[in-house]
């Protein structure tokens, strides 16, 4: 049972629970499923472990669990696009594009399971939603600054969540580049070579840690708004 | 890319593993670097925006105050023109009728007619003085007509000798707050000139081009050191006609030598 519970599977439940006690009576659809999003990936996290586990017993029969993260991509694709829909349209109105972007993702994903297999970890389209990830932050961040007004950022859940999101997506570009060479190294060893396991469990944090805050900000939001 | 590639196979396990440690950490570091420029820029937004509300009211604060002391520059006027002028020809009045011997009526009829120059300058008098009791309102027949005014006044003293000169082509659309700050300015001068300057000839020129307001201020007077002038005797008059000037946009030059009287220039962005 305690192999279920590592850094990274610890920091998404504490975040899934945040997320329901600060966000599940939000009046924002676009926060509510934030509480989804993140029951999927616990889920997933916890079968990639179980797979995982089941796999080093048995490597002969039993699959790797790329598969569990395959399917989470899809998720992931329809999650982050919305998600960044949601947030850039007080800037600017980038639906359509936003719509386009995400169905070229979803076949690009799709083409991949199909042409290689789903048991094979479809680097490809993870690349490129996080590519995608980091110019909608990095986009949102330029609209911040153009913009006169300025914001509470200490307390603006939109800024720490897409915080969290560009600190993650950014800074594990070196790990999605060299993720061919790695995995082979995990599938050898069944070990993330020297610091890199420690320094992904740092990114989880990060991650986690910033949308934490940014859902206890967005509680701290709604209520001033009701009073 | 192909050599990198060949490069990566041929490095160990380890030796990768450290590659993506040290790009990772350059990787993190840019985002970071990213969110604390914005934190930066936001605070500094914020300041702007703080210091844009002071500047806002230290104008409106300014603005009052100019009303202000139009208005009591207006009252001592007044006072001093009733005490000096209108009480002065009353009395004289006064005594002129009680002096009338009606036994006598060629004398009576000679000082009825006195008593009457008396009461019609007492009037003019009168008047004149209406125009000054408006006060502020005074700015609001337009800055060239109000300064107009304020010279008459200076020139009913008999001790100066003042040439105006005004551009006819100030905008249309003028700027009641700005011309409020720019009378009170000239008051300013005007006030310093009787006070300190002990001149005879002044000149005003108020001139407009280019979107921009020029006062000048002329006079003979003994004129003082200005760039030697030290701070605690600059007074609040000059100091006064600077702040204001600026707090409008605008800048006053201030020229003046022992014996060669001052020349005071005020440049304002109109309207």
């Amino acid at each position: 049972m305690l192999k279920f519970f590592t850094i990274n599977t610890i920091a998404e439940i504490i975040c899934f629970l945040i997320a329901i006690t600060c966000l599940s009576k939000d009046k924002m659809a676009a926060w509510r499923i934030r509480i989804l999003f993140l029951l999927i990936t616990c889920i997933a996290e916890l079968t990639g472990i179980y797979v995982k586990h089941l796999y080093l017993s048995d490597r002969v029969h039993i699959h790797p669990n790329a598969w569990v993260y395959n399917i989470l991509i899809f998720f992931q694709i329809a999650f982050f696009n919305f998600i960044f829909q949601q947030t850039l349209k007080k800037f600017i109105q980038v639906t359509p594009f936003i719509i386009v972007i995400s169905s070229l993702l979803i076949i690009l994903h799709v083409y991949e399971i199909c042409s290689q297999s789903v048991y094979i970890y479809d680097d490809l389209a993870n690349s490129a939603l996080s590519i995608l990830i980091v110019l909608y932050s990095l986009y949102y961040f330029f609209h911040l600054i153009k913009d006169e007004k300025p914001i509470n950022i200490g307390l603006s859940a939109d800024f720490w969540w897409v915080a969290g999101t560009l600190l993650f997506y950014f800074g594990t570009t070196a790990y999605n580049v060299f993720y061919e060479q790695l995995s082979s190294i995990v599938t050898k060893t069944g070990q993330n070579p020297g610091v890199l396991k420690y320094l992904h469990n740092v990114f989880n944090i990060i991650l986690y840690g910033c949308w934490s805050y940014s859902f206890i900000c967005r509680r701290w939001e709604t209520k001033k708004s009701e009073s | 890319m192909l050599e990198l590639l060949i490069y990566l196979q041929k490095m160990g396990n380890k030796e990768i593993g450290e590659l993506v440690v040290y790009v990772t950490i350059v990787f993190l570091i840019a985002p970071i670097f990213i969110v604390v420029y914005i934190f930066l820029y936001n605070q500094r937004k914020k300041r702007h925006i703080e210091e844009k509300a002071q500047m806002q009211l230290t104008f409106a604060s300014e603005l009052t105050k100019a009303q202000l002391e139009v208005q009591e520059q207006t009252m001592q006027t007044i006072g001093a023109d009733l005490h000096d002028n209108i009480g002065q020809l009353l009395s004289l009045t006064s005594l002129t009728l009680n002096s009338i011997e009606l036994d006598n009526l060629d004398k009576a009829r000679q000082k009825i007619n006195d008593s009457i120059d008396l009461t019609l300058r007492s009037i003019k008098e009168m008047r004149l003085l209406g125009h000054l009791l408006q006060g502020d309102q005074l700015v609001a027949l337009g800055l060239s007509e109000a300064i107009r005014q304020e010279i008459n006044w200076m020139e009913r003293s008999g001790k100066y000798e003042i040439v105006y000169l005004a551009e006819e082509e100030i905008p249309a659309n003028n700027n009641p707050d700005k011309d409020l700050i720019v009378f009170r300015i000239l008051q300013e001068i005007f006030n310093n000139i009787i006070k300190h300057a002990a001149a005879t000839t002044i000149t005003v020129k108020l001139d407009y081009s280019e979107g921009l307001l020029r006062l000048l201020v002329d006079d003979n007077g003994v004129g003082f050191a200005a760039d030697d002038l030290p701070v605690a005797k600059h007074g609040m008059g000059l100091q006064n006609i600077q702040k204001r000037a600026g707090i409008i946009g605008g800048k006053a030059d201030i020229n003046s030598n022992p014996g060669e009287g001052t020349q005071i220039t005020i440049f304002i962005p109109y309207p």
